[in-house]
């Protein structure tokens, strides 16, 4: 064997010492002729290569004057050309136009889009670099087939959920992260413009490689990292935005308000309250909405250095960007920091290195968000109309008609403190050595280490009149202040080796075979504090030890730990038989310590092919085929991704304590919550997949098409046990989901004269249906609303999509007594009241009368992106939307009978024919008319103009007198129109747990924002 | 060069092979079942958790995100015909309702989280009693800990057959192919109860022997109390009287002259408290987390300017319940125009509701609220779930059930001396209240009645009823009086019992009966 290698490695050194010469050439654009730089010529078959200069000029010394030299360049087709003895070589190059060649990054390597047999989606952040994102993830929405992205909220800096090809999990649906082979929690600490590309391995073929991880799709990130012999470039890109709501819920003013409430209170036999008893004197009343939303600005700064010599490439960047919310302003601010360093070096011929290391600090202000209870969106849209925002002598005044959750809003982002900053480090260092000119192994570290810090002052405050107010409510004052204090911990390591073998062929096929070990430990420690009574009330001086009380138990402390690991083997082996088939083969074994003790490994195989239509002689005979291929895959996943470090066994909790004596001491008790799991292991994703990719009229327009079936089992869900049993259920793996659909994809490319454009458009369909719940499962119910009777209002059934919203179906309002009375089903209902169907006719109206009332699932989605260029104006336009989906309104404290209501109310019953839809309104509401409802379900479909920007890139001629690479002025508006029926404050609603999805309990709506910005390159 | 790289392919390999536990990670923070159970702490901790299940009155059970209230005071006086369920309307609590009128199914919430947080405080108890005996540590501090784990898990099953008739009988901790058990019969369940309170007599320490810190703990006059009372409700009269002869007579507990501070702040686990469930008002609790504060107070305030949620209204029967100038009536009920501690008059206008009747023995003052965090779940109020008046009242019903009327005279009496402020009757004393009842006119009735006044409001009332053998005379016509138009009906031999969770009989296989009548 080493004979062999060491055979291998001599050959072509004894060629060089042969009969060398030098070759020299111009390398230019088919099309233009303008010359390229930076593209690589290798002779072929040797370590022997060059780069061409900026003239488009390369020297190389060639073995033999039949050597062939490899011209390769990216976005142009890659190109073999004899030497046939000459000294000089001309060549021109010619553009990738459908990107057949183009190098897509997949699990642990590259291939040519034309040979790809799983279902890949990527995405070029060449274009979305060009139209500012804020986050990563909004990098993805809207722009792949099978991907949907929605806002958790709309507050600076929170997440937002992926899915990708539908929910395929009860627990967690989110897809893994891997940043340049590093799978990472999220992707935050990103710049966004350091990103050179995204793949998404939609299909499990792809992401069987990922094994245990990779059940809910892999989204791969390659960062920038400058090219070989690469000139030095610097660019810098900056903008400034404004952000404002663009839209405002219709709410009753004080004079509508007032009558209905008196309107309640008659309905009850009540007087109405005294300051309501003249409703045309309270007049407009406080629009409360104007008060909490504001204008609120963001800024970006970024900066990228690239070069590259013969023998190493860097890239640096750094980044500054911050965005202040459209509520509270500077309480709501996400700023973000990052610095990075990227290096690769040759070390000889056949040994490279490589290093990145990427810092970033995050700084977030937040304010409660996206919960019925006690946030500024849900205070300020039931607050009552007329209570003042302060009083006449400024301090903020509270209401006196709504106690409970219903606080001054404004006086809450005052008085709210929510700190979180991060600091996170994440670095690799690889080494690749070529063991023969086919054959390499490459070790791979990487670090990742996330410090997160959490300061929440709590200071006090009264909005009483006066010291000791009796009629201020339990919310609007705190007599003592606080302060919590969290810091947590997280660190990881991986560690992963590979070996690599390519080989082409002689008769013109090539086999690719990788296999490799990784080991990946993660560890995540807290130490929370919390002391009241600080001496002072300012933010600023917010710090443990200025607390005034020394009782010992005061400084309440705790603390944690908890780890994990995964030991994994892999491999892949791929065939192509010359350009026409392509067989790839992938299994992965996975083990990992959060798998219970009877199934600690999972083994993770597929299978995918790919057949190129395009040299069979029908299609040939079509010119207008470019490029046809089918392709068909099947693959196995597991998704751990929903299973706690240690869900397996049963954990013994302190805390369960219990208070003795008059001084309220707290004793420690400690016990088991829930049974073990021993045989807890990952859910399992089954997925077929079958496709068909087109490159029509000379690569102009192009379609992929996607069908699949996926399939979850081993889905871990909580089948109850019976009461006597005393503890909760562990999870166990019983139950099971299908998500099949259908993915279209097309881009039309075109020109004419000065004008340069394409229209790239997605749609996915995709149903999901939940398949089984274990036996003994039940209905898993969620989505609890407070203002609809504190009643669930999504509903997990087999047959039916995960989370479908569930409830009393209504037929209209009762228009008289008799018809009321009637109703033997709806015993406390009168004229007014609103009509529930009896769906089981047993004349009692209860949980068993319950029914779907609506489905959360779009039945499309879809984005189209447009850019045109005319000389040196570009315009883009970017179009998403989802349609058919539905909402479920819970915006309203129903119970609460003296929150503020939507215009709707308004139209109310009033008597025999006034309405149909809209019931009285009512004090006691004896008949439960706010019970969970169709009432509540809305039409969430929407249209939305998520983007639009025009560009001004400076004519050449000037750049080359201020000596500049590029310079492009932009003006861009996101979410500049929106259509929809839905009448919350924005439709798109993403979920807050995987079985909660577009439940509107007072979202944070997302902002229309106008920004400017300048790109520079030197 | 080839051969220093060559050896980088094997290390995985080695990963592998040296470190064999390189996947074996299992909590170092907290511990599993495995691991506990060592040390005399280990115990300790291990009988408060017994205890910590005492206070989840509002809880999250199995399969809900939601908080559901079971409050004792639910099922024994707003089930009764003592006071409405209030709230903001009929539909702020609907199941509750639903039973208060004898409409309820046996779907509702309310009873799977009554049955199931029974049952929780049961699993603890069992744990304990399971795991304690093969801890190294002192015996006699293990047989009082022992005993505290029976006499919780007595008190869970007496709550259990006292709602549901018989029950699961489960004794230890289950294995997973014992999780689905039949019901046992309700003499089964009294039994366990009695040889856990006999045995809970035996091994608890008495009041006295406590430290002032560990007041809340269970007694041995816990246990003889819980035990007069089973026998009670048993008609033992003989084994009532015995027990409850003893706890008098070993002379624990007096009670408190002061009748109006017995409910106060100051009054907690008083001289005559037998058994109270403990809250405190400053643990930090919120709507997901009850920790250690009650939601009673909140519950029962009325609504408006004091803040509550208006739960519990007397009714105006148990007001005229109260003889003539009864001072225990203002201090168990606020009328109209009363002041409402430090948070003002109540007037209808000032609760936006126009009841006329609030409970007062859960009321607290706004200055004794949450210093910190959430002051809705943090009401300081502690359950007074037995009292001393309560074992005089039983001593009295055993005494005149076993022919000692003279003796049942005096307990009577000594219940409604301290009512009237601590003096003897005068019938020359025109301001005179509470006559005394010397034991030739003593009835039944006038026990019950006393009962009824004295223990209003505190969850017994709608139980003494069905031990009585009236309620379904009394509750009969409370529905007809209070829901005229109605037409509900208390069927006798029926709703003395609530039905048992429809979950939870499906969850047993069907092994689990229902009672007669749902």
């Amino acid at each position: 064997m080493r004979i062999l290698l060491l055979l291998a490695w001599l050959l072509p050194l004894s060629g060089v010492m042969a009969q060398s010469m030098a070759v020299t050439g111009q390398v230019t654009d088919a099309d233009d002729g303008t010359p390229l730089p930076g593209v690589t010529v290798v002779e072929k078959g040797t370590y022997t290569g060059g780069v061409t200069d900026l003239d488009g000029q390369y020297t190389i010394m060639v073995s033999s004057p039949d050597a062939v030299l490899t011209f390769t360049y990216i976005g142009y087709r890659t190109t073999d050309e004899k030497v046939g003895g000459k000294s000089t070589l001309d060549l021109t190059l010619s553009a990738d136009v459908a990107g057949l060649e183009e190098a897509i990054v997949i699990g642990y390597g590259n291939q040519q889009r034309s040979k790809i047999s799983g279902a890949v989606g990527t995405i070029d952040l060449k274009d979305a670099t060009s139209v500012p994102v804020l986050r990563t993830e909004q990098a993805l929405q809207g722009r792949a087939a099978g991907v949907q992205v929605t806002q958790n909220s709309g507050q600076p800096g929170s997440t937002q959920s992926i899915r990708i090809r539908g929910t395929g999990s009860l627990n967690n649906a989110e897809p893994l992260w891997v940043v340049d082979g590093i799978p990472t929690g999220g992707i935050d600490f990103l710049n966004p413009s350091d990103i050179e590309s995204i793949s998404l391995l939609k299909d499990a073929a792809s992401a069987a490689i990922y094994g245990a991880r990779g059940g809910n799709g892999v989204i791969l990130v390659t960062t920038k990292k400058g090219a070989k012999g690469q000139p030095a470039q610097v660019t810098y890109d900056t903008y400034y935005g404004i952000q404002e709501p663009w839209k405002k819920m219709g709410l009753l003013n004080a004079e509508e308000y007032a009558i209905l409430m008196n309107e309640s209170r008659a309905s009850a036999g009540l007087v109405p309250y005294a300051q309501l008893a003249d409703p045309s004197a309270l007049g407009e009343g406080t629009d409360w909405q104007d008060a909490l939303f504001e204008r609120a600005p963001m800024v970006n700064h970024s900066f990228n250095f690239t070069k590259g010599t013969a023998t190493s490439s860097t890239a640096i960047g750094g980044s500054h960007f911050a965005q202040d919310g459209i509520i509270g302003g500077e309480k709501g601010r996400f700023e973000r920091t990052t610095f990075r360093i990227s290096t690769q070096q040759d070390a000889g011929d056949r040994f490279r290195l490589g290093q990145t290391v990427n810092f970033t600090h995050i700084e977030r202000n937040a304010l409660a968000e996206n919960n019925e209870f006690a946030t500024p969106v849900v205070r300020a849209l039931n607050m009552d109309p007329v209570t003042l925002v302060s009083r006449p002598d400024g301090s903020y005044a509270y209401s006196e008609l709504i106690g409970s959750d219903i606080a001054n809003p404004i006086n809450q982002v005052a008085t709210t403190h929510d700190q979180w900053m991060t600091n996170r480090f994440v670095g690799n260092l690889y080494g690749e050595y070529d063991l023969t000119q086919d054959l390499k192994v490459r070790s791979s570290v990487n670090i990742d280490l996330s410090l997160g810090s959490q300061k929440i002052f709590l200071p006090s405050y009264d909005l009483g009149i006066g010291a000791n107010d009796p009629n201020r409510p339990a919310y609007e004052w705190r007599e003592v202040n606080g302060l919590i204090r969290n810091e947590n911990k997280w660190s990881n390591w991986q560690w992963e080796n590979t070996l690599q073998y390519d080989k082409d062929l002689k008769n013109g096929d090539r086999f690719e075979a990788i296999m490799g070990y990784s080991a990946l430990y993660g560890n995540y420690q807290n130490i929370g504090t919390y002391r009241d009574s600080l001496n002072s009330n300012d933010p600023d001086l917010a710090f443990l030890d200025n607390s005034l009380n020394f009782n010992e138990q005061a400084p309440n402390a705790s603390g944690g730990f908890g780890e994990s690991s995964y030991l994994s083997t892999f491999a892949r082996l791929q065939y192509e038989i010359g350009d026409r088939y392509s067989v790839s083969g992938t299994v992965r074994r996975d083990g990992s310590s959060k798998f219970g003790a009877n199934n600690r490994y999972g083994i993770f195989p597929s299978l995918s092919a790919a057949w190129n239509l395009t040299e069979i002689p029908w299609v040939v005979e079509k010119d207008w085929i470019e490029f046809a291929k089918v392709r068909a895959s099947w693959g196995r996943n597991g998704n751990a991704g929903g299973i706690g470090n240690f869900d397996f066994t049963s954990v013994v909790f302190n805390g369960q304590n219990y208070t003795f004596g008059p001084d309220q001491q707290q004793v420690n008790g400690a016990g088991p919550v829930t049974t073990s799991n021993p045989d807890l292991k990952w859910e399992t994703v089954d997925q077929f997949n079958a496709g068909v990719d087109l490159d029509l009229y000379r690569g102009r327009f192009n379609i992929v098409l996607d069908y699949f079936v996926k399939n979850t089992n081993d889905m871990l869900a909580v089948v109850p046990v019976p009461g006597v049993v005393g503890f909760l259920p562990a999870a166990t793996n019983v139950a099971s989901a299908r998500n099949k659909g259908l993915e279209l994809a097309l881009t039309y490319r075109g020109e004419s004269g000065d004008w340069d454009y394409d229209v790239t458009g997605n749609l996915s369909v995709i149903r999901n249906e939940v398949t089984g719940l274990g036996e003994g499962g039940t209905p898993i119910s969620t989505g609890g609303v407070f203002g609809a009777g504190n009643d669930f209002s999504a509903y997990t059934d087999i047959g039916l999509p995960m989370a479908m919203f569930y409830g009393y179906e209504t037929a209209g309002i009762f228009q008289t007594d008799e018809e009321a009375t009637a109703n033997m089903a709806q015993p406390d209902a009168v004229a007014g009241d609103v009509i529930f169907v009896d769906q089981n006719e047993d004349g009692v109206l209860d949980e068993n009368d319950k029914t779907v009332i609506g489905n959360p699932h779009p039945d499309f989605i879809y984005g189209l992106t447009t850019n045109l260029k005319w000389k040196n104006f570009d315009l883009s336009l970017f179009i998403q939307g989802s349609q058919g989906n539905d909402l479920f309104n819970g915006i309203f404290r129903y119970d609460l009978n003296t929150t503020n209501l939507p215009v709707s109310a308004l139209e109310r019953w009033t008597g025999e024919g006034s309405t149909n839809e809209h019931p009285r309104i009512t004090h006691t509401d004896a008949n439960q008319n706010n019970r969970v409802s169709d009432r509540f379900v809305e039409d969430g479909s929407f249209l939305r103009l998520k983007n639009l920007q025009i560009g001004y890139n400076m004519p050449d001629r000037i750049l080359e007198k201020m000596d500049l690479g590029k310079l492009r002025f932009y003006v861009s508006a996101t979410n500049l129109l929106t259509f929809t029926k839905y009448t919350g404050l924005d439709p798109e609603i993403g979920s807050r747990g995987t079985l909660e999805i577009g439940i509107d309990r007072g979202f944070y709506p997302v902002a229309r924002n106008f920004i400017a910005g300048i790109n520079v390159t030197f | 060069m080839i051969r220093k790289f060559l050896p980088l392919l094997f290390i995985p390999v080695a990963l592998v092979s040296c470190k064999q536990d390189f996947l074996e990670r299992t909590p170092v923070v907290g511990a599993t079942e495995a691991n506990f159970y060592q040390s005399p702490e280990d115990a300790l901790s291990a009988t408060i958790a017994c205890y910590n299940t005492l206070q989840q009155e509002v809880t999250n059970i199995q399969g809900s995100s939601g908080l559901k209230p079971h409050f004792r005071w639910y099922f024994g006086d707003v089930i009764s015909d003592d006071t409405d369920k209030g709230g903001s309307g009929d539909g702020d609590d609907p199941q509750l309702y639903d039973y208060e009128r004898f409409q309820g199914n046996s779907s509702g919430q309310m009873l799977l989280v009554e049955w199931q947080v029974a049952y929780r405080g049961i699993a603890y108890c069992n744990l304990a009693l399971q795991k304690l005996p093969e801890i190294e540590m002192d015996e006699d501090v293990r047989d009082a800990y022992l005993g505290e784990a029976k006499f919780i898990r007595a008190y869970w099953y007496f709550n259990l057959v006292s709602t549901f008739g018989g029950v699961p009988l489960v004794t230890q901790p289950l294995a997973s192919t014992e999780y689905q058990q039949p019901r046992a019969d309700d003499v089964e369940i009294w039994n366990l109860i009695k040889d856990d309170l006999t045995d809970a007599i035996e091994t608890l320490p008495l009041r006295s022997e406590y430290s002032l810190n560990e007041l809340g703990r269970a007694t041995r006059g816990s246990a003889q109390a819980l035990m007069a009372k089973t026998n009670a409700y048993l008609g033992e009269w003989e084994s009532c009287y015995q027990v409850s002869a003893d706890l008098v007579g070993e002379g624990e507990y007096t009670l408190d002259p002061d009748f109006g501070n017995v409910f106060t702040e100051q009054g907690e686990n008083g001289p005559g408290s037998i058994w109270e469930i403990q809250y405190m008002n400053a643990s930090g609790g919120n709507w997901g987390q009850q920790l250690e504060g009650t939601f009673s107070n909140v519950f029962q305030r009325a609504r408006g300017q004091f803040n509550g949620f208006g739960f519990n209204l007397p009714t105006q029967d148990l007001v005229d319940e109260f003889e003539d100038g009864d001072p225990r009536l203002s201090f168990s009920i606020f009328q109209e125009g009363d002041v409402m501690g430090d948070r003002g008059e109540f007037t209808q206008e000032s609760t936006g509701m126009p009841h006329l009747y609030y409970s007062r023995k859960y009321f607290n003052n706004a200055a004794d609220e949450a210093p910190f965090g959430d002051p809705n779940p943090n009401g300081h109020t502690n359950d007074r779930v037995m009292r001393y008046s309560e074992v005089l009242l039983f001593h009295a019903e055993a005494c005149l059930n076993t022919g000692r009327a003279s003796e049942g005279a005096d307990a009577l009496e000594l219940v409604r001396r301290r009512a009237r402020g601590g003096v003897t009757y005068n019938p020359m004393d025109p301001q005179a209240v509470l006559p005394f009842i010397g034991a030739g006119d003593l009835t039944v009735e006038d026990i019950w009645h006393e009962r009824r006044v004295e223990l209003a409001l505190e969850g017994h009332r709608f139980f003494d009823l069905v031990r009585q053998g009236r309620a379904a005379e009394v509750m009969q016509n409370h529905l007809d009086e209070h829901f005229p138009n109605g037409g509900y009906s208390f069927t006798a031999g029926v709703n003395e019992l609530f039905p048992i969770p429809s979950n939870e009989i499906t969850l047993s296989g069907g092994l689990i009966a229902q009672n007669p009548g749902y």
